[in-house]
């Protein structure tokens, strides 16, 4: 399947608050429930459609100790998104997010795109943190904000096309430049034909003007 | 009785549908068959032959017997036709004998056959079992008793890199990486008291525990002790036996408790619940926790256990060198792709490759890594990369990057172990060391 665009993101936060888990539930629609640690990164990668277009999410799923941070920080380069993820049930996962946050903002691209995600939704009962607590955290520094259930799937999917359709908006607006190194974003396949063939490009973006 | 109702019932049926004449008899257990009325019973040996009702033209039920199977349960009779019945013509009856003695023929050729197969296969269970047994007698009669002189001789490194043999494993494990830190099974047993009484502490919410270990907040150990619960469960969670209420989750959970208490400057790294895990499966407590202390304080280890990304760094160019020189072309071909080595070998060295390989072949590569240190670590990653070469060369970055932190479950472990030993690790006549 050919895409408009590529996007690299990042999903980072401390240890055990399910990242993996959410990135096999994003890709495979289910929950892993005999996950290891990761050590060091791994992949995943899926195409989606946002308004139409077909993005390449292409996703580095970070090791979460504090340990492993000098090794992480070198793959936050040139990434257009990211989940910031804690786990409702971990005020500690949820004190750490500050530092993750500044290394996000400081070693990835200046725009990068972060939506907080709250995981293990599905655990309400031993909740130690508020929605409305995060929430306001979230506002005060800018990013998105979904609470999440790797094992239910709930706002999985959501939380990924959202921050890659704000990607999108930016760049549509203007705020974003793909051609700009290190902005985390590429031209997919398809979009590559397109601007090698002008006639149809044009046609594109006469239509993009209509809407 | 119910097996004359069976035959009959049977013979009914082939009376009225169809005229070849003979007869099929799969053995059915008396017991099962006492219980079902007769019905059932056609269904099932309609199922069985792969039969409806539809009524069958001679000819192509003629044909669907010829496909039939024989089990070798199962007898087949030729019989003629019954005597309410016309009898069959000469030549017809000719050509039905011809049939049968074609079909037995057939039958006994297949039976000699997987006779033939499964002889074979003992055999070569026979010839694998003898050959793990000569191998564990020479360990154990001949090597371990001579280890310091025998270790290096040539016949003994062919022996070890055949694979030790599980029952000797742990003790030529113990041996080669030795015990440099002279620690004893007492030191361990203090190590595992002291680790005990911080869970204690902790768990009580009790007071602060004395302060001597260099420069760690007590929240830091805190996290760290945390992070052992968390990974122990994380640790080989489809065998099942390190997880909470399993055999082995207190060894581990002790193994490293005792290693953050033995070295707080080091603490407890992801990656270490793995290699405890496989040293846990081959030796006893104490012993997993020397070979488990030694192992780690190895240059490699030590480098990549402190994260001390300068030295890793150092080591991954040291890695880059041998890989252009054993496979130029993927070589050039990861560095088209921006595919950095760190990606796939931190997950590799950090946990001596117990995650990503199966572990009967991880095991085999701890054996060889005993035997030849480091350096096997990068041959066997340079293995891995070449066995895979041609998939590779064809794959974009994040394909590669997937593949290779997510290895194929069913490797093939002779291919594999002779790809490691086509690797050179000789680069313009400089050895690893000297990279």
């Amino acid at each position: 399947q050919s895409s408009d665009f590529l996007f690299k993101f990042l999903v980072i936060g401390n240890a055990g608050t399910g990242k993996s888990c959410l990135l096999h539930q994003f890709i495979e629609k289910k929950f892993k429930d005999d996950s290891n640690h990761t050590i060091g990164v791994e992949f995943g990668s899926k195409i989606i459609n946002v308004g139409g277009k077909y993005v390449k999410l292409q996703i580095w799923d970070t090791a979460g100790q504090e340990r492993f941070r000098s090794v992480t920080r070198s793959y936050y380069r040139g990434a257009a998104g990211a989940l910031l993820v804690y786990d409702i049930t971990s005020r500690e996962t949820y004190n750490a997010l500050t530092n993750w946050l500044t290394d996000a903002r400081m070693l990835a691209s200046q725009n990068i795109v972060i939506i907080l995600c709250g995981n293990k939704k599905d655990l309400d009962a031993d909740r130690e943190v508020t929605f409305l607590e995060a929430s306001r955290f979230a506002q005060e520094n800018e990013l998105m904000f979904l609470e999440t259930s790797a094992l239910t799937g709930e706002n999985v999917e959501e939380a990924f096309v959202q921050c890659a359709r704000k990607i999108l908006n930016k760049i549509e607006s203007g705020e974003l430049d793909p051609e700009r190194m290190g902005s985390g974003i590429q031209y997919g396949d398809a979009a590559l034909r397109q601007l090698r063939s002008p006639r149809r490009a044009q046609a594109q973006s006469a239509q993009e003007c209509g809407c | 009785f119910c097996r004359n109702l069976f035959t009959r019932k049977q013979s009914a049926r082939f009376e009225k549908q169809n005229d070849v004449g003979w007869k099929l008899f799969g053995k059915v257990p008396l017991r099962e068959n006492s219980q079902k009325d007769p019905k059932k019973i056609q269904k099932e040996y309609e199922e069985k032959t792969g039969r409806g009702h539809r009524p069958l033209s001679p000819k192509q039920n003629v044909r669907k017997n010829l496909d039939f199977e024989p089990l070798s349960t199962t007898a087949l009779i030729l019989e003629d036709r019954p005597a309410n019945l016309p009898a069959k013509p000469a030549e017809e009856a000719q050509k039905h004998r011809q049939q049968y003695e074609e079909m037995v023929v057939q039958a006994k050729k297949r039976e000699l056959k997987e006779a033939q197969k499964r002889r074979k296969q003992l055999e070569e269970r026979c010839k694998l079992e003898d050959s793990i047994g000569n191998a564990v007698l020479t360990w154990n009669n001949e090597i371990l008793p001579n280890w310091e002189t025998m270790c290096c001789s040539r016949k003994v490194r062919e022996l070890w890199w055949q694979g030790i043999p599980p029952s000797v494993r742990g003790k030529v494990w113990s041996l080669a990486i030795g015990n440099e830190l002279n620690i004893t099974h007492e030191l361990f047993d203090i190590c595992l008291a002291r680790a005990k009484e911080k869970w204690r502490s902790l768990s009580t919410g009790g007071a602060e525990v004395e302060c001597e270990d260099a420069g760690f907040s007590a929240a830091d150990r805190e996290a760290s002790l945390e992070l052992i619960k968390l990974d122990i469960s994380r640790t080989f969670p489809n065998l099942c036996i390190f997880q909470q209420g399993g055999p082995y989750h207190d060894t581990l959970h002790s193994i490293l408790g005792a290693y953050t208490c033995y070295r707080p400057d080091v603490g407890y790294v992801q990656g270490m619940s793995f290699i405890a895990a496989v040293l846990i499966l081959n030796l006893d407590t104490a012993d997993a926790f020397i070979a488990f202390s030694n192992l780690l304080n190895k240059p490699c280890q030590m480098a990549f256990f402190r994260v001390d990304h300068g030295l890793m760094l150092t080591y991954f160019a040291a890695f880059e060198v041998f890989f252009e020189e054993n496979l130029p072309k993927l070589f050039a071909h990861f560095k088209k792709n921006n595919l950095t080595p760190d990606i796939y070998l931190i997950d590799w060295i950090f946990t001596l490759y117990s995650k990503s390989l199966p572990l009967d072949l991880a095991c085999r590569v701890w054996d060889v890594f005993c035997r030849d240190g480091e350096e096997f670590l990068f041959r066997t990653a340079l293995g891995i990369l070449k066995l895979f070469e041609d998939i590779l060369t064809k794959m974009d970055f994040i394909h590669i990057a997937q593949f290779l932190t997510k290895l194929p479950e069913d490797l093939p472990s002779e291919e594999f172990f002779a790809s490691i030993a086509a690797i050179q690790m000789q680069s313009r006549n400089k050895k690893w060391a000297q990279v």
